[in-house]
């Protein structure tokens, strides 16, 4: 390179540029399923739409199913059109499809890779996305191996790889284990991007800005003025005909080993010395090996039964489509745990998470202290501790609850809410959670997604769970359809004279 | 972009401050529906803009697009130094919907008659929200070293101006304020496309020969800031509707991006907090 290239080109100064990835090509294995429809696709159409993805850029869709280019453009333009968050324009669809592909892929059959290959290469010369590929696995983790082994066979000698891969990963410590060793055989750590798209939700990283960007909070975010944490992870919908994969993994598979420790590491965890990758995930991963294994009495597992979600009677879980009448898979999961470190001995972290429940809510409420002596001549009756709450969604934001005099005679006390509404100060439009992950592996930067040390730490921790599990036969379904599970949830809370927050 | 929920004005014609005020917190509780969560006052800053009356439908139009994106106290200051002294008000709440609950936004003009418009800093201090910051939009040609915009510069953290709006250029003037205050100008901001693009070929740029046609405020700055980055002279632009570049003799593409409109242009610049050191370079350069 000479030194004219080297000098720095003195017309970007000061220009704020957005980084903008590499040429690349994004396979997406899983093209015909849900996700791509409703989540992959119109992520990549709101990208495109804000000028966000790379100027050589195009996509390949991979499935078992027979679908010609055309159909498959066709498929996501309804897709985007139905689920995207910006308006339609045609202009940026048709620059986006003209890079779409459509590859029939038999997981089991060479010729399917062959063919995608080609398509691979033909996009590698009209669109000049230089050999940099981008796979994108929405598949169940039975097929990743295979995959994993083809990609790894037909690495080019040009471009980068970057490989995306949904949870579940794996559905247990070895299991987990095993993928990453076969994963490791053939691709680095720095190459793969395990997504938990909690962590790609804006208010999941606005809970690290309002603790490390605001001094008031992080000299009391401890045992010392914080007297427990709660988080809910509820969904009122059921398991949506995805019966197959619910019964194997339940609530504790689906949404605990993964959004929620991942919500409870981000809540523990030690201030990052910077916004780094790895020291990010360096300091979730110690909070994880942190947590203590909570004893059976500390879990309640539950199975919804018949009810009324919004004023509509929906089926049990045993009666969905596909359950086994006499199953005992948990829709439902609350548990005590305790983070064994110098920050939070003996501060329970309540959770919990589960499907059909009273409304679609994640929340994380920490809890503080009550004040020691409340000088007040009714003792501060009306007042209840101050609670921090980070709205993940819906509505996200932030309250804080305070007491504060009731205007009049006296001195009333009453708890009030502060409230920030996210939206409220920032009419931007939130980014869905895969738009930013999307572009952040295209972009490599991993700080956002799962590390297999942390992966593993979370599979271990649930082996421990359920481990016990295998021996009972629990009396399900234990609470009804639109409640908020069953009542030993409750109890388990009432046995530490504390509640769950109301509602 | 979705429509307000809720409106509620009040107008009154030789007002004080502290009725304003008053009025203020009054509407804050009419907009709130009775045994409902009350509506959340939210504000990132207070924008000021001076508005002379010709260019009050403009600037109201601005505004309009601007409520939602950047919740704040508006105080809409238009002088009217031909009509006898006093102060009027039209203040109103404009909510928005978010969930279940509304934002709430207030927005306050002022019409200062008479000589009230040489003290407007008595006017806006007081109702200023507290540690937040004050961007203050000059619509028109700044009368700069009188008393009314001396007054706004100092209240304003950030002084936005778009010397498009000028008759004639008054480049020196602006510089003279940069160490006053934080200065944008939006017809800065309407080049940076083109500088993107013109970034795009250098080193080649250096030795070329380049050529600017346009509207005269933003091809000024872009050749004042080409003059500035490549520390070399450029011809004397052509005045023309659009900006264009021919750069060794050969038209440019112009840059593929879709015009911004006056709301974005403002709402882009009320998201810069501090000095841009590029645009000011610019500006001495074009005076």
């Amino acid at each position: 390179m000479t030194a004219v290239q080297e000098e720095q080109n003195p017309l970007l100064d000061g220009l704020r540029i957005r980084r903008r990835p590499d040429p690349c090509i994004l396979v997406i294995f899983g093209a015909s399923g849900d996700l791509t429809a409703k989540k992959l696709m119109p992520a990549l159409y709101s990208l495109a739409y804000r000028r966000l993805l790379p100027e050589k850029f195009g996509i390949v869709g991979a499935a078992r199913s027979e679908e010609s280019d055309d159909e498959f453009r066709e498929r996501m333009k309804q897709a985007v059109q139905e689920h995207a968050r910006d308006p339609f324009s045609q202009e940026v669809w048709d620059e986006l499809a003209q890079g779409m592909r459509y590859a029939t892929l038999d997981f089991a059959d060479a010729r399917g890779e062959d063919d995608l290959r080609d398509k691979l290469n033909e996009l590698d010369r009209e669109r000049g996305t230089m050999g940099n590929r981008v796979y994108y696995f929405a598949v169940p983790p039975s097929a990743i191996g295979t995959l994993i082994e083809e990609i790894a066979k037909r690495r080019g000698a040009e471009g980068w790889v970057r490989l995306i891969i949904e949870k579940p990963f794996g559905h247990d410590l070895a299991s987990a284990r095993a993928l990453t060793k076969e994963i490791q055989e053939h691709f680095r750590e720095g190459e793969v991007f395990r997504i938990d798209h909690y962590l790609g939700k804006e208010t999941v990283q606005n809970m690290l800005a309002l603790r490390f960007a605001n001094g008031i909070f992080e000299p009391i975010w401890n045992r010392q003025f914080i007297d427990h944490v709660q988080i809910t992870v509820a969904e009122s919908i059921g398991i949506e005909g995805r019966a197959g994969y619910y019964e194997s993994a339940g609530a504790i598979r689906d949404i605990f080993q993964n959004h929620l420790l991942q919500l409870v590491a981000i809540t523990a965890m030690e201030p990052p010395i910077d916004f780094t990758a790895d020291s990010v995930r360096n300091e979730k991963v110690k909070v994880l090996k942190a947590l203590h294994t909570p004893g059976p009495k500390s879990v309640v597992r539950g199975q919804y039964g018949p009810g009324f979600v919004e004023g509509e009677e929906v089926r049990g879980y045993r009666e969905e489509d596909g359950v086994a009448p006499g199953s005992t898979t948990d829709t439902f999961v609350a548990a005590k745990l305790y983070v064994d470190n110098w920050r939070w001995a003996d501060t329970p972290f309540y959770v919990r998470m589960g499907k059909r429940l009273a409304r679609r809510e994640t929340t994380i409420a920490i809890q503080f202290k009550r004040a020691p002596h409340p000088p007040f001549d009714d003792g501060g009756e009306g007042l209840r501790p101050n609670v921090l709450l980070i709205h993940v969604q819906p509505n996200e934001g932030v309250s804080l609850a305070i007491g504060a005099k009731v205007p009049g005679q006296g001195m009333t006390i009453r708890t009030v809410h502060m409230d920030f509404l996210y939206g409220g100060a920032f009419r931007e439009g939130l980014p869905d959670a895969y738009e930013r992950l999307i572009l952040d592996a295209m972009l490599g930067d991993a700080t956002l997604f799962t590390r297999s040390d942390e992966i593993e730490e979370q599979w271990a921790l649930v082996d421990a769970i359920v481990a016990p599990w295998a021996r009972d036969r629990p009396s399900f379904p234990n609470y009804p359809a639109g409640s908020w599970g069953p009542t030993a949830s409750d109890e388990l809370l009432h046995r530490d004279g504390r509640s769950w927050r109301r509602h | 972009m979705a429509a307000s929920l809720i409106q509620e004005d009040w107008t009154g014609e030789d007002v004080s401050v502290s009725q304003i005020e008053r009025e203020l917190a009054r509407l804050r509780d009419v907009t709130s529906e009775e045994g409902a969560q009350p509506n959340l006052r939210t504000s990132v800053m207070t924008h000021i803009a001076w508005v002379p009356q010709e260019w009050q439908s403009q600037a109201e139009e601005t505004l309009a697009g601007m409520a939602e994106r950047h919740p704040s106290r508006t105080l809409l200051l238009v002088p009217d130094p031909d009509a006898e002294a006093g102060l009027d008000a039209q203040v109103s709440i404009r909510c928005f919907p978010i969930g279940d609950r509304a934002i709430c936004g207030e927005v306050i003009e002022l019409r200062l008659r008479g000589n009230r418009m040489y003290a407007p800093a008595s006017i806006v201090l007081p109702l200023l929200i507290s540690d937040l910051p004050v961007f203050c939009r000059w619509r028109g040609a700044p009368p700069f070293g009188r008393v009314e915009f001396e007054q706004m510069v100092d209240v304003a953290d950030r002084l936005i101006v778009d010397s498009g709006e000028w008759r004639e250029s008054q480049y020196d003037e602006l510089a003279a304020i940069f160490g006053r205050t934080a200065v944008s100008d939006i017809a800065w901001a309407r080049t940076r496309e083109w500088r993107l693009e013109l970034a795009r070929y250098w080193p080649g740029i250096r030795e070329q020969e380049i050529r600017i046609r346009g509207p005269r405020a933003e091809a000024t700055l872009l050749r004042a800031w080409l003059n500035t980055r490549l520390d070399r002279a450029i011809h004397a632009i052509d005045e023309a509707p659009a900006l264009a570049v021919r750069l060794g003799g050969e038209e440019l593409p112009s840059p593929r991006t879709p015009t911004p409109s006056p709301s974005d242009l403002l709402s882009a610049e009320l998201d810069r907090f501090g000095r841009d050191p590029v645009f000011e370079d610019a500006v001495r350069a074009a005076g």
